[in-house]
């Protein structure tokens, strides 16, 4: 079961993709009840991203589908159709929050501007999510992940000196939006409790990408500074170095003095006193590199992550999926939750960022099949009959 | 957007203890501060265990740390704006207490020691909710408070490759036949990604918590660990080794599936742009806006297969044309055709993005003239509420400004204990101990390569605030 801080609160998710579905699984995880609106036969677009489960490009086994759809309830439901609109508006009365991904241009001819949908229920929370936001010149202008993290200005501190602005993990841009969308929506809700009125939410992703610039941004506007992408000379902390199996994040941070550092990583040259400051280890880069490139060559990534952190200090390995997958703090943390989908199988799924305590976190609901509620949905919970639902099949509305 | 009737200061009644230190939870309370919260920070006069924000990371005005340096880091303003600050020291008991009865007046706690030094000052969650029943507390560390990590420390720029970002971010390389393929070296977002993913998740979680103690008057502990935060965003990918044995995916600036997707070099220095093909309409808008229809009948790029097989040839095309514009040229042609493309701004082009100074990203923050900190715009919050009240409230707090007011007003501590606490330096508005940190010359900066480049004349070049 999910956790119960949002039990009572009911959420349409009418979102596709990454952003608002990412929301919408967050709000669920804290216990919300989602139900989730999809376009018959197309349904969300992740549906057809990859990669697939077995990699056979089934619409019910795209992997960013089956992730972000967890603890959902899905129905299908064609909002531009007459029929469908009036159903939509049924579920609409007694929903909390709507959030959506569409461009705003689009959210207005389906109806799910923020005018409309306050009509129906003045409580309702909308929350758009896009790239640009909903105002300004940009509004309309086209994006995907990496034009989104391009214009957020983030892109162009990711990589290296001397080779282009590296693109970010794994469509990171609207995992950034949706995790300040379900914050941003839990606010509006919060604020209802007092105003007794719902609002709009308007989350640009460029604009939540662009308050990670705390750094570079007065860099600038203090003192006219560009930050620029990683270093390619420099002693090599602070950042990827190889180690025997992998890479490694060997760091000064920890307030532990220079040779515990030094007898972490081994050497006799490495003790020597003038790489003990910030300033000796500047002026003396690239001999450093070279003694720490020897020093790490001895070690495996995880014994040298285990010792370190035993000593205080804070380095980090390169991990894959694999490691992480087989990792046994996480383990230990009961951080993965088992989720059998009937289609794609069984898996063990990433669970929470958070532990909460007190809250019995075992198993999640696998993402919906297309459809897979509409008869508990439309029939049990709104009243329509099973002829009704014949007849909204074969008008394609469902 | 509009105001139609911004009435409402969303956590108006809320007060918020904040003992945290560095990026993450700072900026948390930061932006509960925007939103209406009374925050207090908890500060320090010993120099050696202030906020790092407050004394090394800077950067300062012109880059010279002033009379005031622990007051003037650029980056601490924008993390602690708004809030207020009460010196102690924590290490005595008498601050303790004294921390304990404030956690009686407040609502939240926001913290990131690790568990080790919090069991050790007696602020774990199950003592500080013997003082607040309700309270909710999120503890932010690098492994979370349970399991074999759970003591070891971290920073963002070691524990992002940690939590498999590099898995899925790196270079792609060359073959001995020129093409080149999934790359094998691990690379970062850099930039501290891994503590804003933690900003996010404790807002997000904390508000739950909130929503929820308003209805049933429970608290909660929020036990946040980075490293989970940084591993729930790569779900896909961990659940592509779940299902079919995939480790790693490095494949540069390239998309799995569309063609063309990259960046491409621009006329000027280190100038890029990115674009984006997502289907054959796409495809076409750049080839149209190129001015080069013919692509569209060229064999080698009759699908996104084909392009994706031939992208060396095809992104040696678009980049002889990219590097002859400006990249907001670039943005601007492709956008008129309805295809995917954006400049790569630097922190200097968001400072002046034309949509960023439409919607009031940057919000302006008068600081006192003793301040010696010039007017300047401030990152606001990637959300706008159509009737919510979400604004940065005022600069980053001088030291120990609400000693008074919190020691006095709030917790009624007497006289003779305000001059001991003075006298030994746990409340003041000074640091003790140590001077101004030292900077390094922008020009030796350059040459380290810890920045690009520099403009003097910067201040000509900003947008007035």
């Amino acid at each position: 079961m999910p956790a119960g801080l949002l039990d009572g609160f009911r959420v349409l998710d009418l979102g596709s993709g990454i952003s608002a579905p990412w929301c919408a699984k967050l709000l669920a995880d804290y216990g919300a009840e989602v139900i989730k609106v999809e376009t018959p036969g197309s349904g969300d677009d992740s549906r057809r991203i990859g990669p697939f489960a077995g990699g056979d490009p089934n619409s019910e086994k795209s992997l960013t589908f089956l992730y972000l759809n967890t603890n959902k309830k899905g129905v299908s439901l064609d909002i531009s159709s007459v029929s469908g609109r009036k159903l939509f508006h049924r579920l609409l009365a007694d929903a909390d929050v709507l959030v959506e991904n569409n461009p705003p241009s689009r959210s207005k001819e389906l109806g799910l501007d923020y005018a409309s949908l306050a009509e129906i229920n003045p409580g309702l929370v909308v929350t758009s999510i896009t790239p640009f936001g909903q105002t300004g010149p940009y509004r309309e202008f086209q994006a995907t992940d990496i034009v989104t993290y391009a214009l957020s200005g983030l892109m162009y501190h990711s990589g290296d000196s001397d080779q282009p602005p590296l693109r970010n993990v794994l469509d990171q841009s609207f995992y950034v939006a949706g995790a300040n969308a379900a914050a941003a929506t839990q606010v509006a809700l919060f604020a209802r409790l007092t105003s007794g009125e719902g609002q709009h939410v308007d989350v640009a992703a460029t604009e939540c990408l662009g308050a990670h610039l705390v750094q570079p941004l007065p860099y600038y506007n203090y003192m006219g500074a560009v930050k620029g992408r990683r270093p390619v000379r420099g002693a090599g902390f602070e950042e990827l170095m190889p180690a025997r199996d992998g890479y490694v994040a060997p760091s000064v941070q920890g307030s532990q003095p220079w040779s515990t550092i030094a007898s972490l990583i081994g050497g006799e040259e490495l003790q020597d006193k003038k790489f003990a400051t910030g300033a000796g280890r500047v002026a003396h880069g690239e001999e450093l590199k070279e003694l720490l490139i020897k020093g790490l060559a001895q070690w495996d990534r995880m014994p040298l992550f285990l010792a370190s952190g035993e000593q205080r200090l804070v380095f980090g390995m390169a991990q894959d999926a694999g490691d992480l997958v087989d990792c046994p703090h996480l383990d230990a943390r009961d951080f993965f939750v088992e989720v059998d989908h009937p289609v794609a199988g069984p898996a063990r799924y990433p669970g929470m960022a958070v532990r909460l305590p007190g809250e019995t976190i075992t198993a999640s609901l696998p993402a919906p099949l297309l459809g897979q509620h509409n008869a508990e949905i439309f029939g049990e919970k709104l009243g329509y009959s099973v002829e009704d639902l014949i007849s909204l099949r074969h008008q394609g509305v469902i | 957007m509009p105001p139609e009737s911004k009435q409402q200061t969303p956590l108006k009644n809320i007060r918020v203890l904040d003992l945290s230190r560095v990026f993450a939870m700072p900026f948390a309370a930061a932006n509960l501060a925007d939103l209406g919260a009374e925050v207090i920070k908890i500060d320090t006069c010993q120099t050696q265990f202030m906020d790092t924000t407050r004394t090394i990371t800077g950067p300062f005005p012109d880059n010279q740390p002033g009379e005031l340096w622990w007051e003037q880091g650029g980056t601490f303003q924008n993390l602690n704006r708004g809030k207020r600050s009460l010196t102690l020291d924590l290490r005595s008991e008498e601050s303790q207490k004294i921390i304990k009865e404030l956690v009686g007046l407040c609502d939240v706690v926001l913290e990131n020691f690790t568990p080790r030094v919090m069991a050790r000052f007696g602020l774990d969650y199950e003592s500080l909710k013997t003082h607040k029943p309700d309270l909710i507390m999120v503890s932010n560390t690098g492994y979370g408070h349970s399991g074999p990590w759970s003591n070891f420390g971290a920073m963002a720029s070691a524990l992002e490759p940690t939590h498999g970002t590099g898995a899925f971010m790196g270079y792609m390389e060359e073959g001995a036949d020129g093409r080149l393929s999934e790359g094998q070296v691990p690379n970062k977002m850099g930039n501290s990604y891994s503590d804003f993913m933690a900003t996010w998740t404790a807002l997000g979680s904390l508000m739950a918590a909130l929503l929820r103690r308003a209805r049933t008057g429970q608290g909660q502990w929020i036990d946040l660990a980075m490293y989970q935060t940084g591993t729930t965003v790569i779900g896909t990918g961990l659940l592509d080794y779940a299902f079919n044995g995939r480790r790693t995916q490095r494949i540069g600036n390239r998309h799995p599936v569309w063609s063309p997707h990259g960046v491409y070099p621009c006329r000027g220095q280190d100038q890029w742009v990115a674009i984006a093909a997502r289907d054959e309409s796409d495809w076409n808008a750049v080839c149209q806006a190129m001015g080069m229809p013919e692509l569209t009948s060229d064999s080698r790029f009759a699908d996104p297969i084909d392009r994706r097989r031939h992208q060396e040839e095809l992104d040696e095309v678009i980049a002889a044309w990219t590097s002859t514009r400006t990249s907001f040229q670039v943005m601007e042609t492709l956008q008129d055709a309805g295809a995917p493309a954006g400049a790569v701004l630097t922190a200097k082009q968001v400072l002046t993005d034309p949509q960023h100074l439409d919607r009031g990203f940057f919000e302006t923050v008068h600081n006192p003239p003793e301040s010696g900190l010039r007017d300047k715009g401030y990152v606001g919050r990637g959300w706008k509420f159509s009737k919510s009240d979400a604004a940065i409230r005022g600069p980053a707090p001088r030291l120990g400004e609400a000693n008074e007011y919190i020691l006095g007003e709030l917790l009624g501590v007497d006289d003779d204990s305000l001059k001991r606490f003075a006298a030994d330096w746990t409340i003041g508005n000074l640091p003790e101990g140590g001077g101004a940190p030292g900077t390094v010359p922008l020009d030796e900066q350059v040459e380290l390569g810890w920045i690009a480049e520099y403009d003097p004349d910067y201040l000509d070049l900003l947008p007035p605030v």
